[in-house]
């Protein structure tokens, strides 16, 4: 604080002039001959968050440039496009399914994302608060199969749903809910050990109490467990449902047909087959694709909030 | 209001631990019966067991006439206040104190009435809109105790309410407890490891050792006829002394030797444990109230013969009195339960300083001018004096 310039302070922090003793105001000096302390203190922190800035803007700047340029080419893209046009737009929304392909997306993820949070919410709830046989081994198995990739299991899941289409086929290939189901099974592994975690930290007295108070097991879930965990449900939900939303492995082998199709594969599709002709075309999708995850995220991000808990127990 | 009887309740963990042996007592409808023992000591294994958060290994619980051995919390008509308080941080005061009553499907005005009646009756009033994290920790034990109140139950069950409030708070919300309690007449367990709570509230104790009852009674009769020496040891403060004597003289004229002085038993005494008889020549636990010794040079009246030598140590003067700890040369009681009570006061963590010396503790009446380092006579009331046998640590009577 004794080295910086009251003219700059302002700029700084809040720190007014009169706030200095008397003696470090006669001893201020100029920024340009305390440049190294300053930066010391306050400099690099900017410098970190200029390059974050830089680092998280970037590639949106670039894709929102790419979806106005008219010409629709990957090499013609700069940062700051010459000449703007909705040609992209117009192209995705004539030439291809893409609003069937985004609803698609959205159902599925929502669906899937949804129901996961809640299975894994009661497995959570039943592992933190009872002690049952093979508790442990259940946890440590979820751990475990959760390491496996994904597409490991990729041709087993095909031959079942091979069978399951020929019985099913509302449940088979080309419909969501296969996806819903397929993902349900995935998204349980790793948001299972976050919820858990989450409900060991509300104390058990409370589920006693309320159980003295005569609410069942139910009552107990729904009316006190649930309310108190919500910050965890609102990131494993968002997590899935972001998850559900760039999946390509599982959907580009189950969803084949056009309309069938999520975002992420039809958009894949564009600019797969042919050389990066499409890319306008896909940056417009994809931006218009990141719209309902960020609506997502502002409206649960009220739920991600700490000390729900404080005042429950004498901490 | 109900009674509750434990009648031979044993619990056993899976792991093996004996917590509560052959436990039977009765507590009568509207009595505030308080459980007491040192950590571990499986009282709060016995209320768990009536509030049914616990089950019960063998054993018959009854709340009134009925057997709840297998209902549930919820079906046997019982409030719990926690240690930890337990409030439904989410919801606010008047909603935690609603809720038991609300999951019941009872009528709103119903509802409405009750949670009136107990925020007045525990100066709640402003603060139902409050969340629990804006309340001070006072408070928050009031809400705990509301939300047992409303519920108008059978039974409460009290599990170390006031061990996480500060000193002051602490003795103030005892009597709050003492008073709602007496108001609503409500039959009461109370948990706690402090036996100045025990003492200053319960109608009757129950001291726990070990999973075992060791006595029960009202808390003046086991402060004046403590069963064993863990009781004589728990109940009181400063705790009893203790020390080993030898039994002596004939019949008719007894005495008793502790480290190098003889002391003349009062024929009350005899007459009144006249097993003591039996046991002349015997070595004896002896154990004596800090009120029962006084400053033998400011002692008016005859002089007595039952005077101990001792070396002042320590002295805290209180105004009514002055505690005086001394050195003396009785020889030191070492056993299980003093090792158990050396360790619930902490004691065994300080450490051996004066390590073997027995130390007594005498309170004096402020007229004493003893100082540390004096060498002072100590008169004992000898017709105060409790005896123990070394073998079975139960009091001699008759």
């Amino acid at each position: 604080m004794t080295q910086m310039d009251p003219v700059d302070n302002a700029l700084l922090f809040d720190l007014a002039k009169d706030e200095l003793p008397e003696e470090d105001q006669a001893a201020v000096v100029r920024l340009g001959s305390s440049k190294g302390s300053w930066f010391k203190q306050v400099g690099w922190r900017h410098l970190v968050g200029i390059v974050a800035l830089f680092f998280a803007i970037f590639p949106i700047l670039f894709l929102v440039s790419a979806a106005f340029n008219p010409l629709g080419t990957l090499s013609s893209s700069t940062l700051i496009p010459n000449g703007a046009s909705f040609d992209n737009f117009r192209k995705l929304f004539n030439n291809t399914d893409f609003w069937k392909w985004l609803l698609n997306s959205i159902l599925i993820a929502f669906v899937s994302s949804f129901l996961s949070i809640f299975i894994s919410a009661l497995a959570s709830f039943a592992l933190s608060r009872f002690r049952f046989k093979g508790r442990r081994a259940g946890l440590l198995a979820i751990l475990l199969i959760q390491m496996f990739p994904q597409f490991l299991a990729v041709v087993a899941i095909y031959l079942m749903f091979t069978a399951i289409s020929r019985l099913y086929p509302s449940l088979g290939f080309n419909t969501p809910w296969a996806l819903v189901i397929l993902y349900l099974g995935g998204a349980m592994g790793g948001s299972v050990w976050l919820i858990k975690g989450f409900f060991d930290t509300v104390p058990k007295d409370l589920d006693e109490s309320a159980k003295v108070d005569g609410a069942t097991h139910v009552q107990i879930y729904f009316g006190i467990i649930l309310p108190l965990v919500t910050p965890i449900l609102a990131v494993t939900g968002l997590l899935a449902f972001i998850g559900a939303m760039n999946e390509i492995v599982f959907a580009s082998v189950f969803l084949t047909d056009s309309s069938s199709k999520t975002a992420a594969i039809g958009l894949y599709g564009l600019v797969s087959g042919e050389r990066n002709n499409n890319f306008g075309v896909f940056a417009a999708g994809s931006l218009i694709t990141a719209i309902p995850i960020v609506l997502l995220f502002q409206y649960l991000q009220r739920y991600i909030v700490g000390g729900l808990t404080a005042g429950a127990v004498k901490g | 209001m109900a009674s509750v009887t434990f009648d031979r309740i044993n619990k056993m963990y899976d792991n093996g631990f004996h917590a509560v042996r052959d436990l039977s007592l009765n507590v009568a409808d509207g009595e505030f019966l308080v459980l007491v023992g040192p950590s571990g000591c499986g009282k709060t294994t016995a209320l768990r067991m009536v509030a049914g958060l616990e089950d019960i290994s063998t054993g018959t619980m009854k709340i009134g006439d009925r057997v709840v051995n297998t209902l549930g919390p919820k079906d046997r008509d019982i409030a719990m206040v926690f240690q930890s308080y337990a409030l439904y941080p989410h919801m606010t005061v008047g909603d935690n104190i609603s809720y038991g009553l609300r999951i019941r499907k009872m009528d709103k005005s119903e509802i409405a009435r009750r949670v009136k009646k107990a925020a007045d009756m525990l100066e709640l009033t402003p603060l139902l809109d409050r969340k629990p994290k804006q309340l001070s920790g006072g408070q928050r034990q009031r809400v705990a105790m509301g939300r047992a109140i409303v519920r108008e139950p059978q039974v409460f069950l009290m599990d170390e309410p006031l061990s996480n409030l500060d000193a002051k708070l602490r003795v103030q919300m005892r009597a709050e407890i003492s008073q709602v309690q007496q108001d609503l007449n409500v039959t009461t367990l109370y948990v706690t490891h402090d036996q100045i709570e025990a003492m200053t509230m319960g109608d009757r104790v129950a001291v726990l050792k070990a999973g075992v009852l060791q006595q029960l009674g009202a808390p003046q009769f086991l402060y004046d006829n403590p069963d064993n020496i863990f009781v004589a040891g728990f109940i009181g403060s400063p705790p009893m002394n203790m020390g080993l004597g030898t039994l002596g003289g004939t019949a008719e004229a007894m005495t008793l030797q502790l480290g190098s002085s003889t002391l003349p038993l009062a024929p009350e005494l005899i007459a009144e444990k006249p097993a003591l008889r039996t046991r002349i020549g015997s070595e004896v636990v002896v154990g004596l109230r800090s009120e029962d010794m006084e400053d033998a040079s400011i002692r008016r009246g005859s002089d007595s013969a039952a005077v101990l030598d001792a070396e002042v140590v320590l002295t805290e003067a209180l105004g009514s009195e002055i505690v005086v700890h001394f050195e003396t040369d009785i020889r030191k009681l070492v056993n299980e339960d003093t090792k158990l009570l050396a360790e619930e006061s902490g004691e065994a963590e300080l450490g051996p300083v004066g390590h073997g010396v027995t130390k007594w503790v005498a309170s004096f009446a402020p007229r004493s001018r003893v100082k540390p380092r004096d060498h002072v006579k100590v008169v004992v009331d000898t017709e105060r004096l409790h005896f123990f046998d070394l073998d079975t640590t139960k009091a001699v009577y008759r």
